[in-house]
């Protein structure tokens, strides 16, 4: 093909144009959009999608063709059975930094280069196309906005980013498009600002998103230390120092117990650290808290950031670097049990919403949560699969709920009410189209039989039960023995028992694990059903409820009527818009209150609208059939073998099993079976919806459930209290210490720097002012007591002594002063007979034995014939006992410094 | 025709961004729009002259360009003074003579700053040194010198001068003369401290520096001005004395040893202290230093002075003159006593962490003054310069200076923009605003695109600091053992509380409902802010998409700071007991007067140690 001739593998400059033009793009609507009104901005928006969408094309072919010539390459040249050259096209657009490796003030280069490979041109071809047909809906969304140019701005700002996170080529760039998409999602949640609490779901977000980029960081320097790369292939190659050093484990001692030291191996901790960031990023338990919130943004926002391409991205990091995540069982376990947690948990949540948005929004959380158990158990491309079918499913459904919403509000005109399926239904009548689109997408996300959805995800639980992660340290020893056994038929032995001991040294996930996820799995997809049908049904079946929208007060006075009662506090429901809603509720009244006319009927979106809600809807039904496993249509799966076949189960040159994904025996024969729980799952959750919201008898059953549990309803209404929580430990307790931090450094800080200080100066200050009278008196009174006081000091004598010791001679010398004369005695012999003065009147030297000891007394006086006495101890230290001497000598004086070393 | 076809394809980026420059603001005038057109093309130019070539061509002529302007560092120093010469005999009533006058000098010392990128050679070593006696008697001598540690800091301090100067001219009406002159003298004091090597010219520009802040902000600032100047004053002093009394006593013991006197930093790095006395000494110097950057717990004169300072002042303050602090430790405290350097170094880095990254940002997560929580938000960034400089790895410290130019840029743009609310309100209570984003469009857009920069978004110049300390904490095994990991992840968490404290602001600020009256109708950034402001954004995606522009020259002058700190200490912890020891000069040492051009080598690192 002449593109690679025109664009050469290794410099496919063509990448800068997929990036260039949604950077010009936001660039341009951002500067000049104001200028070039709304139609320009339109023409401006769409030709950069619609340039980098060919363009991605492109690329996606020619990457097909390199693939095939190296293929070819390869068979004519490469070594039978040696490992098959990766073939990615990479454009190196200019160095960036280099950082230090740990190896020695060693230099590690960090580039701007970008590549595509099999994995990031497939998220290429999601996020230009979806990102196309949604700035095409959004054309006609915003019509009415204000800031219709800032918002195209951020649209390709975003779409820029998100293209930089998948076609990086290492870590650092990645993180670029990370933070981006991240800044991006921020300032598209605050899109409308003027309200607080959209303000302020935007920084949750980043806030939250800002928790994992802790972990990404961490996970980034611990892979940049072992491996002293951060790029793809670098890391690829030196993956393995990351479990072993020099043939042995390798272990970071995280602290010292009794048992031993507690030690992870470096690939689970940075796993687990590039984990944390993807569970920012992906919305999962813990991190999830922002993205309900996040549905404060404008819909088309919603469904092409948080539904199908940005909080994706965690997945697409996790299969990026599958072969460092396998490295890890431990840490595949934890991401598989994350995710089966999060899928069950937001799908409790989502079964009682009442805001269209927020359904979807956990039915988003609950179906990442699907990814991640999927990649967890080692099914990438089933995870990676499941990341393209909820692309198309979810922004069909987020995009049909904005042609509802949008269709409400020009009823309702009101932002919170035009989203709640309370006042809906009946759509189907007045906008068919939507109610097809939609209704298709939400067959395939609750698993109808051969939708995407239902590949995907059945695909994923089967893999959920058969699938097993083994631990790469045991590899070997686990295939020496199946060997053993298999075609030596040894099952015991020496040889057999230390293998097996070996491989019980090391963790591996139990066996348990997978039928336990399974379940959990199978009932989350129940509720999948469930929660989505209850949308459909409540939307788009029964009578339009949006004629007369009641007040507050009658909703909740005659709950029934409208199936479920609002709860007492209208914020917390509605969380989301805060008590600013209040506000909003009131002026609604004055506006529509008494508006019983039946008005303008909701009307069918216009054709921007429709046709990308109408395409996406066809993807989700028939979009299964590229990775459809047990059909064995399987094109997708084909295409990405190279990134995800290591690591699968494999036989290796030398007829040894590889890889680390294993399966269970008899996998192949439970494919089918294990299909059936999938498909009563959607039968029972979409058949309860269609009794209890259609069917005449079961439509008070609902309502008598909650009447029988008030709390559980309002538990799971208010989102099992998880902002709650959030809000008195971690926020409340950051709160206290940053409280405790500006007091003290008021009060403790400053105060005894400063305020101590200063108020210890003044003092002295204020006591030495006061001898500044300026009185002469008063000065004529200190000069007299000043000079009393010398004249008291100098009518004493003062007897003072300096002892000298040189060898065994002491020499004592008293001090001298005015007119001062001196009588020695020494130890308790006669007194000099007379006070005497002069040079040898001073000193008097003395001769001592060790261990002898003295008192000399010293008498003296001064010129007025007062007399004072001193006495002076000296003493010669006896030598140090011979250390063989248990008993101590007598006349050894107390005060002798302890020998060293003497006991 | 090939020439020029060449020299379009060379400087395309400039045409562009002048272009763009012009293009881009709408209600701006010809004359405006041909400033901003010119700072933008300006930028673009130092993008395309710095571009690293790809291929390492030895240029045919290696001629030394340190010769070609030997006196370049004396004229930094010397233009400004000769500015406020001319400004004191400028009438005090024609202020617009006044602003020319000193904006013309300013612009004459950036010239002369950017002529440095120009003439620094690639290696380590100390470029462009002069010296000449001075006081004889005494052996003090003039002698400066720039190397890659200072170059970056001289070119701030060149660059930001007069942008804040600049802002100042709408805010301040009364005594602009004063505020010339105090602002033109102490852009010559900073200078001079970056590139003196004797310690008694350094100490003389270091105590030169205090006087003109003094007045600037106990003359021209808030309220409460005096208590906040005296404050300042007394701290910085406070340090400077001990850092005097070690002055003294290495310069005696130098003497004792040599029998000369120098104050010439080369000279007493030769001097190996004993540890005992050597841990005094450094104590003295790092507390003069980490005062002035400064860290916990002697950091509460910054938030005082910051909200009294005018806004001029403030930019200096924090962008250029707590650089000072970080480039004195490294260049003195760690220059000359690397043993206790690397003693304290881990106890430094945990409460550079834990008292200045930490909490600083817990702290300016409380405060509701915008210019306090500011000046929080600079102890918690300088935190992040302190770690990568105690973490003393290469990339670290590269990463710390490359850090300490992004804070000026960042933070010196915050503080103008608060400046710029301030102007229109007279508050800076954040309880005021809310919905400004409506009112002030551009404001609101500069703003956020600052405060990106300040939490370290990938793709601005905040993110490549943080980064790359970070990551040289983290991967430094010999310096700060094991406590760098767990310091590395302490400043990574730090990166949240960052983005929490900055966010609150912007949202406090700019978004939410505009509900009070007094902001609804406040006036969008003026024609000399967005001048003053265009070139700190564009730095910030210059330094944040090309940060080996500015790595580059640092580099060799850093890996050989490093490298003689660590032989050195080697030395110190090996041979030196009980008895001060002096290196034997190196040989090619410029004997003491004359000889202008120095030799290569001729830095700290005493080869001739070994």
């Amino acid at each position: 093909m002449d593109l690679l001739k025109l664009f050469k593998p290794d410099d496919f400059t063509l990448l800068a144009i997929i990036l260039g033009a949604p950077l010009a793009g936001a660039f341009f609507n951002g500067v000049f959009g104001k200028r070039v009104g709304k139609n320009g901005v339109r023409l401006i928006s769409m030709a950069a999608m619609l340039v980098s969408f060919f363009a991605a094309v492109l690329t996606f072919f020619a990457l097909s063709q390199h693939r095939h010539n190296v293929h070819e390459e390869f068979e004519k040249t490469g070594v039978k059975g040696g490992a098959e050259p990766v073939s990615k096209l990479a454009w190196l657009a200019w160095q960036w930094m280099s950082m230090a490796t740990g190896q020695s003030d060693g230099r590690l280069s960090i580039d701007v280069k970008f590549s595509v490979d099999e994995l990031s041109a497939v998220m290429m071809l999601v996020i230009t196309g979806i990102g196309t047909l949604i700035h095409l809906y959004s054309t006609s969304y915003m019509a009415k906005d204000r800031s219709y140019h800032r918002f195209f701005a951020y649209l390709n700002l975003f779409v820029f980013s998100m293209l930089v996170l998948v076609l990086a080529d290492n870590m650092p760039l990645l993180f670029v498009g990370w933070e981006g998409v991240g800044a991006c999602s921020y300032l598209l949640i605050g899109f409308w600002f003027d309200k607080e609490a959209n303000a302020s779901a935007g920084r949750k977000a980043f806030i939250a998103n800002r928790v994992g980029d802790v972990g990404m960081i961490g996970g980034m320097l611990v892979i940049a230390h072992y491996c002293g790369a951060l790029d793809w292939s670098g890391i690829a190659q030196n993956v393995e120092k990351l479990v072993l050093h020099g043939g042995q484990p390798e272990r970071i001692i995280l602290w010292q117990r009794e048992a031993g030291p507690f030690s992870l191996s470096p690939a689970t901790i940075a796993a687990l650290a590039l984990f944390l960031g993807c569970t920012g990023k992906s919305a999962q338990i813990p991190l999830y808290v922002w993205l309900p919130d996040a549905m404060a943004g404008p819909t088309p926002v919603s469904a092409l950031i948080h539904a199908a391409t940005m909080v994706t991205s965690g997945l697409y990091l996790i299969c990026r670097l599958n072969f460092l995540f396998v490295y890890s069982p431990f840490t595949m376990a934890i991401i598989a049990c994350v995710g089966a947690a999060t899928a069950l948990f937001a799908a409790t949540i989502a079964l009682v919403q009442n805001d269209i948005k927020k359904v979807l929004a956990y039915s988003t959380v609950s179906q990442l949560g699907f990814m991640f158990l999927g990649v967890g158990v080692g099914a990438f491309n089933l995870g990676f699969f499941h990341v393209v079918t909820h692309a198309f499913f979810k922004a069909c459904l987020f995009l049909g709920a904005g042609c509802v919403i949008h269709a409400m509000h020009a009823r309702i005109h009101d932002d919170d009410k035009s989203q709640d399926m309370r006042f809906m239904g009946g759509l189907r009548k007045y906008m068919p189209w939507t109610f097809y689109s939609m209704g298709a997408a939400t067959l395939a996300i609750a698993g109808m039989p051969f939708t995407s959805g239902f590949f995907s995800k059945d695909g994923i639980l089967y893999h959920v039960f058969v699938n097993r992660v083994v631990n790469p340290v045991v590899i070997e020893p686990m295939a020496m023995m199946r060997k053993m056994e298999e075609q030596r038929q040894v099952f015991t032995g020496p040889e057999h028992d230390m293998l097996a001991r070996r491989i019980a040294q090391y963790w591996q996930a139990p066996n348990w694990l997978g039928p336990v996820l399974f379940c959990v799995g199978i009932l989350a997809a129940t509720m999948t059903a469930f929660y989505m049908f209850r949308l459909l049904f409540r939307t788009f079946w029964g009578e339009f409820k949006g004629w007369k929208v009641a007040p507050e007060a009658a909703l909740r006075a005659n709950p029934m009527e409208n199936l479920e009662p609002l709860v007492d506090e209208p914020e917390a429901h509605l969380d989301a818009h805060g008590a600013h809603g209040d506000d909003h509720d009131d002026h609604s009244h004055d506006d529509h209150g008494h508006d019983d006319s039946p008005g303008e009927a909701p009307a069918e979106a216009p054709w921007p609208m429709a046709i990308p809600v109408a395409i996406l809807g066809l993807l989700a039904l028939f979009g299964g059939f590229l990775l459809a496993e047990p059909l064995h249509i399987e094109p997708l799966g084909k295409w990405l073998e190279p990134i995800f076949g290591d690591v699968m189960q494999h036989k290796d040159v030398a007829g040894l099993l590889s890889g680390f994904v294993h399966m269970r025996a008899g996998a192949a024969a439970l494919e089918w079976p294990l299909m059936v729980p999938g498909v009563l799952a959607f039968a029972v959750g979409s058949g309860a919806a269609y009794y209890l919201y259609v069917h005449e008898r079961g439509i008070h059953l609902p309502g008598t459930l909650m009447d029988a549990y008030p709390g559980l309803h309002k538990a799971a209404l208010n989102k099992w209290y998880v902002d709650e929580a959030y809000e008195a430990t971690i926020i409340g307790g950051t709160d206290a210490l940053a409280d405790g931090a500006a007091l003290m450094d008021v009060w403790v800080v400053d105060g005894i720097i400063a305020k101590l200080t200063s108020a210890v100066v003044t003092g002295i200050g204020a006591i030495l002012r006061t001898f500044q009278t300026g009185v002469v008196h008063v000065y004529g009174a200190f000069i007299a007591v000043g000079l009393l006081g010398i004249f008291f000091f100098f009518g004493q004598p003062h007897p003072n002594v300096a002892t000298h010791k040189e060898g065994d001679t002491f020499t004592l010398e008293a001090a001298p002063g005015l007119g001062y004369e001196y009588r020695w005695t020494i130890d308790e012999g006669a007194p000099e007979p007379a006070f005497t003065t002069g040079e040898k009147a001073t000193t008097r030297t003395i001769q001592l034995k060790k261990g002898e000891e003295k008192y000399v007394t010293l008498e003296v006086k001064n010129a007025f014939g007062r007399t004072a006495q001193k006495i002076v101890h000296i003493a010669n230290p006896a030598p140090p006992p011979p250390p063989s001497s248990s008993m101590k000598p007598v006349g050894v004086p107390p005060f002798k410094p302890r020998p060293k070393g003497a006991q | 025709m090939t020439a020029i076809f060449a020299a379009i394809r060379m400087f395309w980026p400039v045409l562009a961004a002048g272009t763009v420059g012009a293009l881009v603001p709408r209600r701006h005038s010809r004359s405006e729009r041909f400033w901003i057109a010119l700072a933008a093309a300006a930028c673009a130019l130092f993008v395309v002259m710095m571009w690293p070539a790809d291929a390492t061509v030895v240029p045919a002529t290696p001629a030394e360009p340190a010769t070609t302007y030997p006196h370049l560092l004396s004229w930094l120093i010397a233009i400004p003074v000769l500015g406020a010469i001319a400004i004191i005999f400028t009438p005090r009533q024609a202020h617009k003579s006044l602003q020319y006058v000193s904006m013309a000098f300013m612009a004459v010392e950036l010239v002369g700053c950017l002529l440095l990128l120009k003439l620094t050679p690639q290696e380590s070593g100390m470029w462009l040194e002069e010296t000449s006696s001075w006081i004889a008697p005494f052996g003090i001598r003039y002698h400066v010198g720039v190397d890659g540690i200072s170059l970056w800091l001289i070119i701030l301090t060149g660059v930001l001068t007069p942008i804040a100067l600049f802002v100042s001219y709408g805010s301040i009406t009364n005594r602009l003369k004063d505020f010339c002159f105090a602002f033109l003298m102490l852009q010559a004091a900073m200078v001079g401290s970056l590139v003196a090597l004797d310690l008694f010219l350094f100490y003389v520009m270091w105590e030169l520096m205090l006087v003109p802040m003094y007045v600037m902000i106990g003359v021209f600032g808030g309220a409460d001005r005096i208590r906040a100047a005296v404050k300042f004053f007394l701290y910085t002093m406070a340090g400077s004395m001990l850092m005097l009394v070690a002055i003294l006593y290495i310069v005696f013991k130098y003497r004792a040893l040599s029998g000369e006197m120098s104050w010439d930093v080369n000279d007493l790095s030769r001097l190996h202290i004993p540890y005992g006395a050597e841990k005094w000494l450094f104590l003295a110097f790092a507390l003069a230093f980490l005062i002035k950057v400064p860290m916990f717990p002697v950091h509460t004169w910054l938030p005082d002075a910051h909200t009294q300072a005018p806004t001029g002042a403030s930019m200096i303050l924090a962008a250029v003159m707590l650089k000072l602090g970080c480039y004195g430790y490294i260049r003195f405290a760690m220059g000359l006593f690397p043993r206790a350097a690397h003693e304290y170094g881990a106890t430094f880095a945990g409460v550079a962490v834990v008292g200045g990254i930490m909490y600083g940002a817990l702290c300016a997560l409380k405060q509701t003054d915008a210019k306090r929580l500011i000046a929080y938000s600079s102890v918690s960034h300088l935190g992040y310069v302190m770690l990568g400089i105690f973490a003393r790895n290469s990339a670290s410290m590269e990463g710390a200076i490359l850090q300490m130019v992004n804070h000026g840029i960042s933070t010196g743009a915050l503080f103008l923009l608060i400046g710029v609310i301030y102007d229109r309100r007279h508050t800076r209570d954040l309880a005021e605003f809310g919905g400004l984003a409506k009112q002030m469009p551009m404001y609101a857009a500069a703003f956020v695109i600052i405060t990106f920069s300040s939490i370290g978004l990938p793709g601005t110049n905040g993110f490549v600091g943080e980064w790359l300390v970070i990551s040289g904490t983290f991967l430094s095994q010999q310096t700060l053992g094991l406590w760098g990991r767990s310091q590395a992840i302490g400043a990574a968490i730090g990166v949240i509380l960052g983005a929490a404290y900055m966010l609150t602001v912007t949202q406090k600020m700019f978004f939410g409902p505009l509900d009070n009256p007094k902001n609804k109708r406040l006036p969008d950034l003026t024609r000399r802010e967005v001048v003053a402001l265009a070139p700190l954004i564009i730095l910030v995606f210059v330094i944040g998409l090309f940060p080996r522009i500015f790595t580059e020259p640092m580099h060799p002058s850093v890996s050989a700071f490093v490298k003689s700190f660590n032989e050195r200490k080697k030395f110190e912890e090996e041979k030196v007991k009980d008895e001060a020891v002096l290196d034997p000069k190196p040989e090619p040492k410029v004997a003491a007067v004359a000889a202008p051009a120095p030799a290569p080598g001729a830095n700290a690192a005493p080869e001739g140690a070994k």
